[in-house]
């Protein structure tokens, strides 16, 4: 059984062979450079000095190449837009060295300014003409995007306003990913995992849009947040529009790539907080879920794809509106997060869901654990998540840096001693 | 009282103009000022956090209800005694170096003040010793350090042991939050208390405070 058909059992509710297993196929299913540089260098792949691309520049992921694929024989391949966080293109790569000392190739146009007190500054497109849109702060592993927020003045807010980064793909995007699939499917036998952008609805990390070199709108996190109740017309009205931008793109790039895709990254919007979820039920479904069901129901009735949503926290409370909008697939199954016990989301949905990540903790077991404590998190996951399919192994979210090397052989190992089915 | 039953509902509804209308005609009417930020504004941000424990508030809620009672407070700050303002006590806030994420440390900050704390909120990315210059500039017995990330949850026990090098650790107590941080990443460091989420550390922060009444 090749990878591409042990996930499609496994997406469809089936027990493949084996448990299929994604590193990076997504943007919150990878691992830090740093800690992709680690895991080369102890699987012995690159000589030591060998830098690792940085394929997502905001939160400064590595890139996982085939061979690193090949050894822990992962099952899936991202497809992602050609775009970066910072709105330039990645590719022409040239060396760089992050705070850590890692040493890392970054796109061409990913320039930075170090300011007085060591905090690097980004800039959007990489034009450092005009002010950065994001900084790391000194000895830091992630950008975060610098508020511009220009000054509110009720009347005036505009729908077009927070919709100049939804726009439609061009000729060229829809033959990029059309290239990109068939090669992928050609040359790999790998389940193809794609983000064709644009879908994710009043996603927190993309409001700031840091790639837009003057933002208009409401970009200021909190204000985001606050408009959600106080705004709610014009929210709706926005993803109202982008849903209809979206549809259009999503049968333009069918067209291109066809029913070779496996799954389709549609929102990483977080809707949970640690203790609870970020909003009420109503909000979910007033705002949220007119729309993740248009796009679910395009989806399902045009393709064979399956729908993926990333969101942390916990959202128990959401998750049956989340099954009824048409999501196929949950990913991070943040179990540490209240409420998120694995065996009862399996219970409760299991049969509804595909659970993806929910193994070991990034957030505590992997950066602080021991490999042991690694090792009981993996049995756990695949005892409760892995019977009668409808499961894919993954850690909880990105693996950040400063993760004991240990623990990630400990977290590989344990998923292949105990993967089969 | 009808003004500030009024009051009362209007900031819990976050209905920042209102807000600001009632006290105003509260003042008009020769209502004690302390009355109006007890009865009006602190009980109603005490309703607040309930409403929050109880899962029918909401982050947005709570972001817009803290923002009416700011707005009401700056009109209402004139006409207290220095002595009625933040009398519950002085508070030092800020998310620890390397970090730069504000929202939930916002979220403590408004529901501090709305408990009648005087928050002295130092920002994002802040060092182990500017937390302590701030401590003692403002002979704040109360610390609290935020932290989403796990890369910069160390600068949490780092800051702790800044105010012990100072020699302060029994003249300040610090508290600690953010999503990372636990009840036993808390007694590890050495840290007084956890807050585990906006409405609790309002609850956390005055039980520390009630340890140096005695």
């Amino acid at each position: 059984m090749n990878s591409r058909e042990r996930a499609n059992l496994a997406l469809n509710h089936r027990e493949p062979d084996r448990i299929p297993l994604d590193l990076g196929a997504g943007f919150q299913t990878g691992m830090h450079v740093s800690m992709v540089y680690a895991l080369r260098q102890a699987l012995k792949l690159d000589p030591p000095g060998t830098p690792v691309k940085v394929i997502e520049d905001y939160q400064m992921l590595g890139e996982i190449k085939a061979d690193l694929l090949d050894a822990i024989e992962a099952d899936f391949v991202g497809v992602h837009p050609a775009s970066s966080m910072f709105g330039y293109k990645v590719e022409g790569w040239k060396p760089w060295t992050t705070f850590d000392g890692t040493p890392v190739l970054v796109p061409e146009y990913f320039n930075t300014d170090v300011e007085d007190n060591g905090e690097l500054l980004a800039y959007p497109e990489g034009d450092k003409s005009i002010p950065a849109s994001g900084r790391m702060p000194a000895g830091g592993y992630y950008f975060d995007a610098i508020n511009r927020q220009k000054p509110i003045v009720e009347g005036e807010l505009k729908v077009e306003d927070n919709l100049e980064e939804f726009g439609f793909l061009s000729d060229e995007d829809v033959s990029r990913f059309g290239r990109e699939v068939d090669r992928v499917y050609k040359e790999t036998n790998r389940a193809i995992y794609a983000n064709f952008g644009g879908t994710a609805i009043g996603d927190i990390a993309l409001v700031p849009a840091p790639w837009l070199k003057n933002p208009k709108g409401i970009r200021d996190i909190e204000e985001w947040y606050i408009s959600t109740l106080t705004r709610k017309d014009l929210v709706y009205k926005i993803f109202e529009k982008q849903t209809e931008i979206s549809l259009q793109n999503l049968a333009k790039v069918y067209e291109a790539v066809g029913d070779k895709v496996q799954v389709v990254f549609l929102t990483g919007t977080d809707f949970g907080a640690q203790n609870r979820a970020f909003m009420s039920p109503k909000t979910y479904r007033d705002l949220f879920k007119p729309f993740h069901k248009m796009m679910n129901d395009w989806i399902h009735e045009n393709t064979t794809w399956k729908t993926f949503m990333h969101s942390d926290g916990a959202i128990l409370s959401l998750i049956p509106d989340m099954i009824d909008a048409g999501i196929d697939i949950l990913n991070p199954v943040q179990w540490t997060a209240k409420d998120m016990d694995q065996k009862i989301l399996k219970e409760r949905f299991g049969d509804q869901l595909i659970f993806w990540g929910g193994s070991a903790d990034s957030q505590g077991t992997f950066p602080f654990g021991t490999p042991e404590q690694v090792r009981k998190e993996v049995l756990r996951s695949i005892e409760t998540l892995a019977p009668g399919g409808g499961y894919v192994f993954n850690s909880v979210h990105n693996i950040q840096p400063e993760t004991p090397i240990e623990n990630i052989l400990a977290f590989y190992e344990t998923f292949r001693e105990n993967r089969a089915y | 009282m009808n003004e500030i039953t009024v009051l009362y509902s209007n900031t819990i509804a976050g209905d920042a103009d209102a807000v600001v209308e009632n006290i105003q005609s509260a003042l008009d009417a020769n209502i004690n000022p302390e009355k109006i930020l007890n009865e009006g504004m602190i009980a109603a941000m005490q309703e607040v956090g309930r409403l929050f424990e109880e899962g029918e508030y909401f982050v947005p809620e709570m972001l817009i209800a803290g923002r009416a009672m700011q707005a009401g407070l700056n009109l209402l700050r004139p006409h207290l005694l220095d002595s009625e303002v933040g009398k519950v006590g002085k508070v030092v806030i800020g998310t620890v170096q390397g970090d730069l994420h504000d929202i939930g440390k916002n979220l403590v900050g408004l529901m501090l003040e709305g408990a009648g704390f005087d928050v002295i909120d130092l920002g994002t990315d802040v060092t182990p010793d500017q937390f302590v210059e701030a401590a003692k500039e403002n002979d704040a017995k109360l610390v609290g350090l935020s932290a989403l990330l796990t890369t910069t949850m160390p600068n949490m026990e780092k800051t702790v042991d800044a105010f012990r090098a100072a020699g302060m650790a029994d003249t300040v107590n610090i508290m600690v939050g953010g999503a990372p941080v636990t009840q036993e990443y808390t007694d590890k460091i050495g840290a007084d208390g956890f807050g585990q989420d906006a409405s609790r550390a309002v609850s956390v922060a005055k039980d520390l405070l009630s340890r140096f009444e005695d």
